[in-house]
């Protein structure tokens, strides 16, 4: 249990007596859409949490690793991007594997693309979250409109690594 | 059952009818191919990996599921709650699809101040979409949050990644989820969400 739990249960209990004291069926509402979340989101998380976790550990980090070195420059941000792709879980396993990468020597620019690509592309909350809240529709219109979003960042991060060592930093 | 009964759309909340269809939605055919892949990735971990990694495969699963299920639980009763008591009318005055460039950067800054995981980001998610925000907005948000979210950069990226690189990915990132945005309200596809299919969103043609 950690700090933003607390806050969430204590939001949750908050808006739950203010519901009520209005009297008006609002606590009622808000419970049966609630349940009715509950019940999309939680039977599909089972399963592709299950899955995330044993996709997770075949990932063959090391493999990748050698070809995110410093010298490869765009080569790295690319692989570092598909790598970040593959990653189907949470930010347990997705840093951890970043982790590896580090120590085995890979450039902060492969880094930032790995790492933004997972962030925007997890497979794992796609199929938990957004298909069932919000569908294939805005699934397709989301996944076009980011795709170059982490090449991009690892492309502005590779600009912003040469400008400090020209300066010196 | 009489067949008025079967065309009723909406069953009364909280009688049989709509327990019955809250888990038909929950255990429909998404469902059954959800298991389907979890079972497959089970099978394969075992012959590639061994029994040895399989188990803790397993027991790492089990810690997750612990992990997830409180937070995605008291997310939903709150996205619950917010959505009744929430003034739709008033709030869709503040994020209409007007299609401007302010609704991305307060987008943006939103997803970056959202506390919690996926199951509060989500939840906000559906709540702009459904008091009319448009496609630009709700890629801005959900990008940045993914990006950006400070609370995953303060718990995961500065002590796992370093200081360097937290501060390069963030500045970086920093202007993305407005281009992102951008992007999608000039993307030539119709949006329809789940919740609200019949909403047109406002994409500039």
């Amino acid at each position: 249990m950690n700090f933003s739990v607390f806050v969430l249960y204590g939001m949750g209990i908050a808006l739950g007596v203010f519901a009520l004291s209005r009297g008006d069926g609002s606590f009622q509402r808000g419970l049966v859409r609630a349940v009715e979340h509950f019940g999309k989101l939680v039977p599909r998380m089972l399963c592709a949490l299950v899955a995330a976790g044993f996709v997770a550990k075949l990932i063959p980090t090391e493999f990748i690793s050698r070809f995110l070195g410093a010298d490869v420059g765009l080569a790295g941000i690319l692989i570092g991007t598909l790598a970040g792709l593959i990653v189907p879980s949470g930010p347990v396993v997705a840093f951890s594997v970043g982790a590896a990468f580090a120590s085995a020597g890979a450039s902060v620019p492969a880094l930032v693309s790995f790492i933004t690509a997972w962030s925007l592309f997890a497979v794992h909350r796609i199929f938990i979250f957004e298909i069932p809240l919000l569908g294939f529709s805005f699934l397709r219109v989301r996944l076009l409109s980011v795709l170059i979003l982490p090449p991009l960042a690892g492309g502005l991060a590779l600009a912003a690594t040469r400008a400090m060592s020209m300066v010196g930093m | 059952m009489s067949p008025g009964e079967t065309a009723t759309i909406h069953p009364r909340t909280g009688g049989r009818d709509w327990w019955i269809s809250v888990l038909g939605e929950s255990f429909g055919l998404s469902f059954w191919l959800f298991a389907a892949f979890a079972l497959l990735a089970a099978v394969i971990s075992y012959v590639i990996l061994g029994p040895e990694s399989f188990d803790d495969a397993v027991s790492e699963n089990l810690a997750q599921l612990g992990f997830m299920l409180p937070r995605v639980a008291v997310a939903q009763v709150v996205a619950g709650f917010v959505w009744v008591l929430m003034p739709h009318d008033r709030v869709s005055q503040l994020v209409g699809p007007d299609g401007g460039r302010r609704g991305l950067v307060i987008a943006t800054m939103a997803g970056i101040i959202t506390p919690g995981g996926p199951a509060s980001a989500f939840s906000l998610l559906v709540l702009i979409g459904s008091v009319g925000g448009d496609r630009g907005i709700l890629v801005a948000y959900i990008s940045s949050w993914a990006m950006l979210g400070l609370q995953r950069i303060l718990v995961w990226d500065l002590p796992l990644m370093g200081v360097e690189f937290s501060v390069i990915r963030f500045l970086v990132c920093l202007p993305l989820p407005i281009l992102a945005g951008l992007i999608a309200r000039r993307l030539p596809l119709r949006l329809r969400l789940v919740e609200h299919p019949e909403q047109q969103d406002g994409r500039r043609s």
